[in-house]
C-alpha cells in the first residue's frame, strides 16, 4: 500500500487564489480565496503579491486549524518559465529567481512555486510544481510558422492536458506512453493537444492567436486583415490586443463569456448566438482535423475536457463533426489540484522521476 | 466544333489561347517590360496597350472575330459570387471600371478584353470561376473578432476545374461529391467541395498552410506584437506575409524543384523547413475534412507543386487515412477557362449573370 502523504497544493489564478489539502488522493479540504481587483491592483508585478497572498494562505490554515506540521509536502501550480518537458519538478532556486524576475513572462501562477517553496523551506518540506504552461515536447517542424520571427510556441493547458490524458489512458486499459490522443481542453481559452505516445507533439498556443476561438480569446483570425485593422488605427495596441486575448471570441460577439448563457440563449431560439455556438465548435473541429493528420489518422480517441465540456450541446455539436476520427471519451471540469497531487504522489511513489529545472 | 479564343492577363504578360471544342489550337503569350508596366498609374490604363497587342496577334495568326463562338477572359477579384460561367454584362464592366472590386488585380481586365473582341463580332464573352468566387457557409465566415470577417478568395478556376475532371473521372455528377482540393502553387488554397461548392478556404493570402511565397498561418498575437515592436514597417511585415514569406524567407528560394533537390542532397535544413510546409498542408487538409464531417469521396492534389512527385508523396504519407488521393498537376488556365464555356454552350450548365 503506498503511503497516504499529505499534501497542500496551492493554485494563484489572476483573481484568487485555490488551496487544498491532499490525504492521499483524496481532498480533505478545498478553499478558494478570492482577490478583488483594488486588493490586486496595489501591486505592479505579480511577485509583489507574494507576501499578501501567502499571508492569506497561512492565516486561512490557521482558521480551519489546519496543523502545519502535519503537511508533508507542498505543490505550487507551475508557471511561465522556459520550454520543458512534461512532469513534476522539484522546485529549485534557478526557478524561483526566474519567477520572481518573470523572465518568461508575467502570470498569476508565476506565485505558486514561489509561495510553494517559502512555505516548503520554513517547514523543512520539499516543495514541487507540475506540468506547467511551458511543457513543451512539439516537434521540430511543429515549430516551423512559414515566419522566421515568429516560431509557433508550444504554451498550453498543460496540467490538464496531462492529467486527463492519463486517466483516459487507464480507462482504455492502455499505457500513455503507447497510444495517441488528441485532448481538447475547452475553457475560456481552447487548446487541442496532439498526444503521440505520451508527448504532445503539436497544439495550438491559445495564448498567441492561434487555434480556434473560445469564449474570451480570438484563435487565429486572417494575417493579413489583421495587419489591416493594425494600420488603420482603429485599434489602440492595448485594445487589439486584448480583443485577441480576453476580449475576443465569443464575449466579443455575444457580450458575454459565460457559455451557460450562451447555451440557453440557443436553446431559446436566438439565431445569432447559436451561429456563433455553431462557429466555435466548427473551428474546433477543424483544429481537432488538423491533430488527426499529425497523427496520420492513428488515433486511440479524442478527449473532451475543461469547464465548457459539461455543455452537451455544444458537445454534440463537436461529436457530430469529429466522431469518424475515433472514439470520444468525456472528462469535464479541471481538476487542477488534484492533478498538481497527483504529479507529486506519483513522484514520491516512485511511479516517475522528479525532474530538475535548469535554466538555458 | 466551338472556336473559343482565352485571354489571361498576368502582371507581365497578356496569355492568349485558341481552341476548337477541348483541343487547344495554338497558345501565346505577349511579354511586357516591368519598366512599361510601371509607366501606368493604374491596371486600367493598360487596357488599350494590352487590346492592340492582342489585336495584332489575331491578325499575325489570321483569326478573325466573326471566326469565333465565343471570347472568355480570366475573371478577377470581383464582388462575391457565386461559383461558375458568368456572361460579361454592363453591370460587370462598370464595376470594373468604377473600381468596385475587391482589390486592385490585373486580372480583372480580363472581362474588358474578352468583351472588346466579342463586342466586334457581335458573340458573347464570358468569365469563369474568378478568385472571388464565394460559396462559404455562415459558419466558415466567423473568425473570432468581429471586426474581421473570414473571406473567400480561393484559387477557384483551377479547384473548380479540377474537381470537373475528378467527377468525369468517376463518372458521377459533380453534386453527389464530397471533395478536398488542395491548389499547391506559389500560394495555397485547400478547399471543401461539397456537391460542387467551395464551402470554405484557407484563403491563400489570410491562412492556411505556408506556401513557397507565403506565411499565411501565423499566431494573431504574435503577429500583433511584432506589429506594434517597430521592428518592421507595415510594408516589410505585409510583404513577409504574401511574397517574401514560407520557404523563400526561410531558404532563400521559393522554387520549389531546387528546395527538392536540397532535401534529396542532404540539407538538412531544407528538409524541416520542406516537412513542416508539408506538415502544414496535411494539418489543413485535416481540418477540412471535418468540414466534411469525414465523408470524403477522394483528395485531390493540383496546381505547379503537384508536378512535384517528391512532395506529393510527402503529403500523400500523411493524409491517405482520410480518402484516396489523385493527382492533377498544373493549373491549366487557359483550358480551364475554355471548359467553363463548354460547359455552358453545350447546355451543360446555366449561364449566370453578374
Amino acid at each position: 500500500m503506498s503511503k497516504d502523504y499529505i499534501v497542500l497544493a496551492i493554485n494563484p489564478g489572476s483573481t484568487s487564489t485555490k488551496i487544498a489539502i491532499f490525504n492521499g488522493k483524496h481532498a480533505v479540504f478545498t478553499k478558494t480565496i478570492s482577490h478583488s481587483a483594488e486588493e490586486i491592483a496595489q501591486f505592479n508585478k505579480i511577485a509583489d503579491q507574494y507576501h499578501f497572498r501567502a499571508e492569506l494562505i497561512e492565516n486561512l490554515l490557521k482558521e480551519e486549524e489546519i496543523e502545519l506540521k502535519s503537511i508533508d509536502v507542498i505543490v505550487g501550480r507551475g508557471g511561465l518559465l522556459r520550454p520543458i518537458p512534461s512532469g513534476t519538478y522539484k522546485v529549485n532556486e534557478k526557478m524561483i529567481e526566474e519567477l520572481r524576475q518573470a523572465k518568461y513572462g508575467e502570470h498569476a501562477s508565476n506565485l505558486g512555486a514561489i509561495i510553494a517553496s517559502d512555505l516548503g523551506k520554513r517547514l523543512g518540506i520539499p516543495s514541487y510544481i507540475v506540468d506547467p504552461v511551458v511543457v513543451d515536447e512539439m516537434e521540430p517542424l511543429a515549430r516551423i510558422s512559414g515566419m522566421p520571427e515568429i516560431p509557433r510556441k508550444s504554451i498550453f493547458h498543460a496540467l490538464n492536458q496531462k492529467a486527463v490524458a492519463r486517466k483516459a489512458a487507464r480507462e482504455l486499459g492502455k499505457k500513455y506512453e503507447e497510444i495517441n490522443l488528441i485532448v481538447i481542453h475547452l475553457g475560456g481559452g481552447v487548446s487541442i493537444g496532439a498526444h503521440k505516445e505520451g508527448r504532445v507533439v503539436d497544439v495550438n498556443n491559445a495564448l498567441s492567436g492561434d487555434g480556434p476561438f473560445s469564449p474570451e480569446r480570438s484563435g487565429g483570425v486572417p494575417a493579413n486583415q489583421l495587419l489591416d485593422l493594425y494600420i488603420s488605427g482603429k485599434m489602440k495596441e492595448k485594445e487589439l490586443r486584448k480583443r485577441l486575448v480576453g476580449n475576443g471570441g465569443i464575449v466579443a460577439y455575444l457580450g458575454t463569456n459565460d457559455m451557460r448563457k450562451v447555451e440557453d440563449l440557443v436553446k431559446e431560439g436566438d439565431e445569432k448566438a447559436a451561429l456563433y455556438h455553431e462557429a466555435m465548435a466548427y473551428q474546433i473541429a477543424k483544429e481537432i482535423g488538423a491533430c488527426a493528420a499529425v497523427l496520420e489518422g492513428d488515433v486511440d480517441a479524442i478527449i473532451f475536457t475543461g469547464g465548457l465540456a459539461y455543455d452537451e450541446l455544444f458537445l454534440n455539436k463537436l461529436r457530430k463533426r469529429v466522431a469518424w476520427i475515433s472514439k470520444i471519451l468525456v472528462f469535464p471540469g479541471e481538476e487542477e489540484m488534484e492533478s498538481l497531487a497527483c504529479g507529486v504522489l506519483r513522484v514520491l511513489w516512485g511511479e516517475e522521476p522528479a525532474k530538475e529545472y535548469k535554466s538555458d | 466544333m466551338e472556336k473559343i479564343l482565352a485571354i489571361n492577363p498576368g502582371s507581365t504578360s497578356t496569355k492568349i489561347a485558341l481552341y476548337d471544342g477541348e483541343e487547344e489550337v495554338w497558345t501565346e503569350k505577349i511579354s511586357y517590360k516591368k519598366d512599361k508596366i510601371n509607366e501606368f498609374d493604374s491596371i486600367i490604363d493598360q487596357l488599350d496597350m494590352r487590346k492592340s497587342d492582342i489585336d495584332a496577334l489575331l491578325k499575325e495568326k489570321n483569326v478573325l472575330p466573326q471566326d469565333l463562338d465565343a471570347v472568355v477572359g480570366r475573371g478577377g477579384p470581383f464582388k462575391p459570387l457565386e461559383s461558375g460561367t458568368y456572361i460579361v454584362n454592363d453591370s460587370l464592366i462598370n464595376d470594373i471600371k468604377g473600381g468596385n472590386v475587391q482589390a486592385e488585380h490585373i486580372s480583372n481586365i480580363g472581362a474588358l478584353l474578352a468583351n472588346d473582341i466579342a463586342q466586334k463580332a457581335g458573340i458573347p464573352s464570358y468569365f469563369v470561376d474568378p478568385v472571388s468566387v464565394d460559396e462559404f457557409e455562415p459558419v466558415a465566415r466567423i473568425s473570432g473578432i468581429p471586426e474581421i470577417e473570414r473571406k473567400s478568395l480561393v484559387h477557384a478556376l483551377n479547384v473548380k476545374a479540377t474537381a470537373y475532371k475528378e467527377a468525369k473521372r468517376v463518372s458521377k455528377p459533380l453534386d453527389e461529391l464530397n471533395l478536398i482540393v488542395a491548389h499547391l502553387g506559389g500560394g495555397i488554397s485547400i478547399c471543401p467541395v461539397k456537391s460542387g461548392k467551395i464551402v470554405d478556404t484557407n484563403n491563400a493570402n489570410e491562412g492556411g498552410p505556408f506556401s513557397p511565397e507565403r506565411a499565411v498561418s501565423l499566431p494573431s498575437s504574435s503577429l500583433a506584437k511584432l506589429c506594434f515592436s517597430g521592428k518592421f514597417s507595415y510594408k516589410e511585415i505585409k510583404k513577409r506575409i504574401v511574397g517574401n514569406g514560407g520557404l523563400s524567407a526561410y531558404l532563400g528560394t521559393n522554387n520549389m524543384q531546387e528546395v527538392v533537390k536540397r532535401v534529396k542532397s542532404g540539407d538538412n535544413k531544407a528538409a524541416l523547413i520542406f516537412d513542416a510546409m508539408v506538415y502544414q498542408i496535411a494539418k489543413e487538409i485535416g481540418a477540412m475534412a471535418t468540414v466534411l464531417f469525414g465523408k470524403i469521396d477522394s483528395i485531390l492534389l493540383t496546381g505547379g507543386m503537384a508536378a512535384e512527385e517528391f512532395l506529393v508523396n510527402a503529403i500523400k504519407e500523411r493524409i491517405s487515412f482520410l480518402a484516396p488521393v489523385v493527382v492533377y498537376p498544373g493549373e491549366n488556365e487557359m483550358e480551364s477557362l475554355v471548359m467553363g464555356v463548354l460547359r455552358v454552350l453545350r447546355k451543360e450548365e446555366n449561364v449566370k449573370e453578374y
